[in-house]
Order: structure tokens, then sequence, then C-alpha cells
């Protein structure tokens, strides 16, 4: 590849390059690593190799480069618990993936290309952790705008309108509550009511009137989550519950996630579950706020974890307990929710392996009562959660969850 | 090994830091090529490779580096490679026949004093070979086989008094011991079924795998996250995480790439898992994936061959036959497999470089991402 040495290395052909080199320090010198005597050393200097190659303009032996940085990093994370990583090991990570999506984009501005960096991206976002000022978000912004703005004139507004499916609802069992207890609902209460009667007795209740007026509330809708995120990688589980065997995780694009496993008479259960969508697509977090009850814990804003719950009709989660305090709301759709008191543990047989000590080997709407006989004497609380309630599990307050309609909720972990 | 035909080393897979393999400055070389300098050149015994680095020790007890770490040393009887350390085990300073376990800094290039340094008794009991040597199995298992080697904290690690270890096999959150009976242990971290104990449980004490109890086993290696083992009769089991395929099981990640090899007819085994190049059969017939086997699986080598040695990189698993043929298969992507090319597979694949040259391969050792293999060539009959 010859080059012409006057030339600036990093000229480029098109908009996006400008753009994405725009969010890079400008030169090498200025991208600090800042890593940690954590990451062997060999690691840094194979990094430091790339940042080179990449100032140098040398795009392909960049790639390749940053290839076995990714590659070697990748290792890391995998070894040992996920909260044993070192964040230095997924900063790498995330250093990998900067380059190697910038080195695509380089190289070239179509779709494909663009869509390839973006996935990049995502995986930097989803396994790596900040770097440069969360530049990552800002790359990912970038080409997700670009990839949206070649596509709109070719295509029509999105085919499917699965809102209006309503044929599977035949399937759908709507439990018989009529001998069941339900969780007392109150409409706004004041944070001391709240923490009073239920936060400290740790005691379940709905809340009306506290999220109905989310902007989520009216703008979330399949065409809308498609437009704002149908062409990022989201990690989906595949397979009716996480104690099945066949249960496996897998990662997609918002919109292969929709058209495989919400419309079209999807073949298996798929769902979007416990991702932390909103630090992903700073966009849609735009559209949620934080509970006030969230601050009546010991944790600072920033440690209140913020997931996504999205799927079909028919998502199971089984019965299980957290370690924190949870507040779920519901945005699209309804959730029928059981919830036993942690009380009641043994009459709900945890699975007694580390893994899943914290989930129950009961299925709660099918339970064998032959092997588990305690399980039908265990008292608890049901309800349907519906668009604009917002329900409060107390920690390690165990629940299951299924989805009775198309759903999406949003959960917020606190302690 | 003394009584055959010297033999030479040759090496495949990443090179990124230089490492010795091949002709060139090449990133990763795909196919065997003989090892240039330092390896080349000096009666190699033994070979140990970590990810950026790879140490070779001769005969004569020259130790020499290559790649991201350099450096020559004498007096060096066993070598030990990893990122964190290199440990040597180096004659005694004394007359004694003891020996001294050194760690050192990889980028110290041997120069200075090493990190720490443990004196190790030379074993009185009878089984020792000629000349007074203990001949427990290579690094990081010390002579004594009393204790092991490990590359974090703490460095040097006891093992309990009743274990009469052979060889000790460290992967990246597991170990793997085998006895002077042929039995396997494992212990260590779990969570991809490479303790093949048939749950994701760790362990904390080696335990025995029931499994293979009563089957006497010659050989075992770990790989990153997977467990291999040869019998004494010439079979393969194997276990652990199968994410590229490298327990020669059908898995997912090959087969929607297109790339999970739909079958050499003469490299079918019978009474295997009926691999489909095809993800999930449109006739509803779920396709057999395995991502985890957490309890020892029976592999058939094509052709009905016989394991003699086995090595495993991180996600690659490498066998050597009784007739001299080195099969390799798992993670491809820096030709690690030696089959010319970056495929993954998923099934024992012959590397054909040997057979062509008539070359039988005696010994095999994976560094995380490459392969070296010693061969001699064949007698001629």
């Amino acid at each position: 590849m010859a080059e012409d040495i006057n030339r600036d290395p990093l000229a480029g052909a098109g908009a996006l390059w400008e753009a994405l080199l725009a969010l890079l320090p400008r030169t090498k010198e200025e991208l600090k690593l800042d890593l940690s005597e954590k990451v062997e050393r060999s690691v840094v200097m194979l990094l430091q190799e790339a940042t080179e190659l990449f100032y140098g303009g040398r795009r392909n032996e960049c790639l390749q480069t940053s290839e076995a940085v990714l590659d070697y990093s990748w290792e890391k994370l995998n070894t040992g618990p996920w909260q044993d990583v070192d964040k230095d090991w997924r900063r790498v990570y995330a250093f990998g993936c900067l380059l190697k999506a910038a080195c695509l984009c380089e190289a070239s501005e179509d779709a494909t290309t663009v869509a390839a960096a973006l996935k990049v991206c995502d995986m930097g976002l989803l396994m790596g952790a900040a770097i440069l000022g969360d530049i990552l978000i800002k790359v990912a912004a970038i080409l997700q705008t670009h990839l949206l703005s070649r596509k709109r004139p070719a295509q029509g507004p999105t085919q499917e309108q699965p809102s209006t499916k309503k044929a599977r609802n035949e399937h759908v069992s709507i439990p018989d509550m009529k001998s069941e207890r339900t969780v007392p609902r109150l409409h706004c209460p004041s944070l001391q009511y709240f923490r009073k009667h239920f936060l400290v007795p740790e005691r379940p209740v709905i809340l009306e009137g506290v999220a109905d007026h989310w902007p989520c509330m009216k703008k979330w809708s399949l065409e809308y989550i498609q437009e704002v995120a149908g062409c990022r990688t989201v990690p989906v589980e595949v397979g009716s519950r996480y104690t099945d065997e066949e249960w496996s995780q897998t990662l997609m694009t918002v919109n292969e996630f929709i058209s495989k496993y919400i419309v079209d008479e999807p073949r298996d259960v798929g769902y979007l579950a416990q991702h932390q969508l909103f630090d992903q697509i700073p966009e849609l977090k735009q559209d949620i706020s934080i509970p006030d009850y969230c601050c009546l814990g010991d944790g600072e804003e920033d440690e209140i974890t913020i997931n996504a719950w999205f799927g079909p009709q028919g998502t199971v989660s089984p019965l299980h307990q957290d370690p924190q305090q949870n507040l779920l709301v519901q945005v699209i759709g309804r959730k029928y929710i059981r919830l036993y008191s942690p009380q009641e543990s043994e009459a709900l047989y945890p699975h007694d392996t580390h893994l899943l000590h914290n989930t129950s080997q009961v299925d709660v709407e099918h339970p064998d009562l032959e092997k588990f006989p305690q399980f039908a004497e265990a008292p608890f609380l049901s309800c349907i959660l519906s668009p604009g309630e917002v329900l409060f599990i107390p920690v390690k307050y165990w629940h299951y969850v299924r989805a009775l309609d198309l759903s999406f909720s949003v959960s917020f972990w606190w302690s | 090994m003394a009584e055959e035909l010297p033999g030479a080393w040759f090496g495949f897979g990443f090179c990124g830091f230089g490492q010795a393999l091949g002709s060139g400055r090449a990133r990763r070389v795909l196919s065997p090529e003989p090892l240039r300098a330092p390896g080349a050149g000096l009666d190699v015994y033994r070979v140990s490779a970590s990810w950026s680095y790879t140490a070779f020790v001769s005969r004569g007890g020259r130790l020499e580096l290559a790649g991201a770490a350099g450096g020559a040393a004498g007096g060096c009887r066993d070598a030990w490679a990893s990122e964190a350390l290199l440990v040597l085990l180096r004659a005694g300073p004394g007359p004694e026949p003891g020996a001294e376990l050194q760690a050192w800094a990889p980028g110290s290039a041997l120069r200075g004093e090493p990190l720490w340094v443990h004196t190790v008794e030379a074993e009185a009991e009878g089984d020792d070979g000629p000349g007074g040597k203990p001949q427990a199995g290579p690094l990081p298992l010390l002579p004594c086989a009393r204790a092991y080697v490990s590359p974090r904290p703490p460095f040097y690690r006891p093992l309990a008094p009743g274990l009469r270890a052979r060889r000790l096999e460290l992967g990246a959150e597991h170990a793997l011991l085998l006895d002077e009976a042929g039995q396997v242990f494992s212990w260590g971290g779990g969570r991809h079924g490479q303790l093949g104990h048939g749950t994701l449980e760790a362990e904390l004490e080696p335990r025995p795998l029931e499994a293979l109890q009563g089957l006497p086993m010659a050989e075992v290696a770990a790989g990153g996250w997977h467990s291999v083992s040869v019998s004494e009769t010439g079979d393969v089991y194997i276990w652990g995480w199968n994410e590229s395929g490298q327990l020669a099981l059908p898995t997912r990640s090959l087969a929607e790439d297109g790339k999970t090899v739909a079958g050499e007819a003469a490299g079918l085994h019978e009474g295997g898992p009926d691999v489909k190049s095809t993800a999930g059969g449109e006739d509803g017939a779920p396709t057999p994936f395995i991502a985890v086997q957490p309890f020892p699986a029976l592999l058939d080598l094509p052709r009905g061959s016989e394991a003699v040695k086995a090595s495993c990189g991180s996600r690659h698993t490498a066998v050597v036959t009784r007739t001299g043929e080195l099969y390799t298969w798992g993670w491809g992507k820096y030709g690690q497999l030696g089959h010319k090319d970056t495929s993954s597979w998923d099934r024992p694949c012959r590397v054909e470089y040997f057979v062509e040259r008539q070359l039988q391969v005696r010994a095999v050792s994976c560094g995380p991402w490459n392969t070296y293999a010693y061969a001699v060539e064949q007698e001629k009959s």
C-alpha cells in the first residue's frame, strides 16, 4: 500500500469519517490508555502498537492488531465470574472495539460496513467499560444516525403492524385470581408513607399515578423502538425459562429480535431481558425518569441499575429473588406477577447449586406438588401489572412474572 | 526419546510478537514451519509457550526465550512460560542433586534477580530415574511432585500429601492432575464444565473424576476452559467448553458461520454425534449443538487411531497418534490448527504437512494461540 509521506495519514473519504475523527484524540500521544498493572505488559504493548498504526494511517495492520487485542481481552473477560473481571481488561476490550470500528469506517461508508462497525461499538458497550469519556456511546450515535439517514428514503415505514395482531390472545391464559390475595395499591404516597409502611417492613405495593405520565407511556411502540434502537445489538435470552436446558443467550440487533421473536409467529420464546438498554441508547433514557422512592435507599443515584425487559406475550421469569430493592415500571402490555415473602423460602425449594440458589425449583403455575408438597400451602400476593403502574418488590422477595401481552417493563434496582 | 533419528520442532499459529515460528515476520503462520532461531539449532526437548513469548529448553540445559520476552540462560532443566511469570527449574547451586525453582518477570530478560526462589529437595525415594534425579512430570508440577507453581499468588502451592502426582496442567481457571495410578483429578472454576464432574460448580480441592475411575489414563492436558485425557489404551476423553469446537463436538458458532466441516467422508466416525452443517433443521429436528460438556465424552479419532500425546491451547486441541500423525481441532483463527487456513473446526482434522513429508510427529506442545510439534523422519521400511 503505497503511501504519500506528505499526505495526512488520517485523511479519509467521507463525512462519517470526519465526524468520527472529530471525536477521537487528535494524536496518539493524546490517546491516554491509562491502564493499571493488572493488564499484562504484552497486551499494553500491542494496544500501543495498534494506536500507532491507526494514527499512522495503516488501517489494515491496525485492524489485525486490534483483532488480537480483542481476542486476548475477550479471553480475560471470560475468565472467572463476571463481577471479578478487572475493569481494566474491559477497557482494553473497549479500546480494541474503538479502533476496529474506526478502521472499518475509514475503509467504507456503505450501510453494511457501518452496521458492522456499529455492532463492534455495541460489543464494546456490552462487554467493555467506559473509555475516553464514554466515547463509544458517541461513536455509536454517529454511526446510528448515518445508518438511519441512509435507510429512510429506501424503505417505507416498517412493514409489520404487529401491535394490531391479536390472534395470539386466544392462547393466553389469564390467571383466575378470584382466590388470590392481591397486592395493595396506592395512589402517589408520600416518601415517608411509603418508607414507613412498605419499604421498612418489606411489603410489596403497587404505586399508581407515579409513572403514568412518563413520555414512554405515550411514545413507546414497536415502530418507535425500531426507529430509536433497531440497528443496535442487544443480548437476547432464547428458551422458555432460564432454568431450562435449552435456554441460551445470544446477540442480535433489536430489529432482528422483533422480527424473529415478536412478529411472524415465532418458533421459540425470545426475551430481551435484564439489559441496561438505557446506558447503551441515551435517547431512550430521556423517555423515562427515576422514581423518587429510589432515593430512600443508601446508594447514590448513579448506582441505581436500570434494566429493560422487552418481549412477546408468554415470556416467563421463574420464581426467584434479587439482592436489591426493585421498582418495576410497566410501559407496554400487562404482566401477571406472583410474590412470596422471603420467610416462605423453605416452601419454595430453591436450587442447591451456587449458580441457581436464588431460584426456586417450582414451576409456579404448574407446580409438581408431589415433589414440592409445601409449595401448595405457601401464602402469596399476586397482581396483573398494567401500563403506567409501578410495583415495589422488596429486597429478596420472591417473584414470578409472566407476560400476558407484548410487554415492555423497566426495572430500577437500588439499595 | 533417545533411541530415534534426531527430529526437529515445527511451529504454527500466532506469532505476533516474533516467537520463532516460521520464516518471516508474519503475525501468524497457517501451516507448520521449522523453527527459526533461537529455537532452531538447539537440541530442544521442552517447549513452553505463553501468549507473547516461548521458552525453549535444550538437553544441554540451555534456555532460550523468543518473542516479547527475550534472553537466555544455562543450567536449566525445565521452564514454564506464562504472561505473569517465567518459572525455571535450574540445577542447584551446590553439589547436591537438589534443584532451584526460580520465578522471573518475563520482561527481565533473565537479568538481575528472580522475583522469588525456592529450593527443591531431591527425593530420596526409590522411584527415581538414573542419576538420582526426580522423575515427576514437567512444570508446573515440581520434581518432588509435592507442590506446583501457579502464575497467580500464592505461587508455590502444596498438594495434599495423599496425592501421588505424575502430571499437572493449568487452565485459565482450573487445574488437572494425573496421579501415579492413572486417576484424573480436577479443581478450580467449573462454570464451563471443565472440571468434568457433571456440574458447573467450582471445586476447592482436587476431586477425582468418577466418570474415568477404573480407566487408567496416561496423559492429561488443560486448555483455557477445556480438558483432555488420554487413556493407556489410546482413547481420548474430552470435556469443558466447546464454543469453538475445541471438544470436537458440533458447535453453534461454526454452523452459523457456515464453517462447520460438513464431513470428510473418510473422517466421519461411527457412533459420534451427527453433525449437520445447516443450523436448525427445517424439518423441525433440533441440531444437537453442544456449548458445554460437563463430564468426559469419548472422542473417536478418524481411522480408529490411538492417541499417545495431547496438548491444548486456550481454545484448540492437538493430539499425537501412535502412528505419528497429528490431529488438531477447535479455534483456528490464527492458524494454530495448521491446516493452511484460519478456519475453526469442530471435528479432528489431520495436519497433512507431516504426512506429505513423511514425518512422524512424536510430541506436541501448545501455547494459547499456537502449536509446536516435534517430528522425526519416518524410518525407511
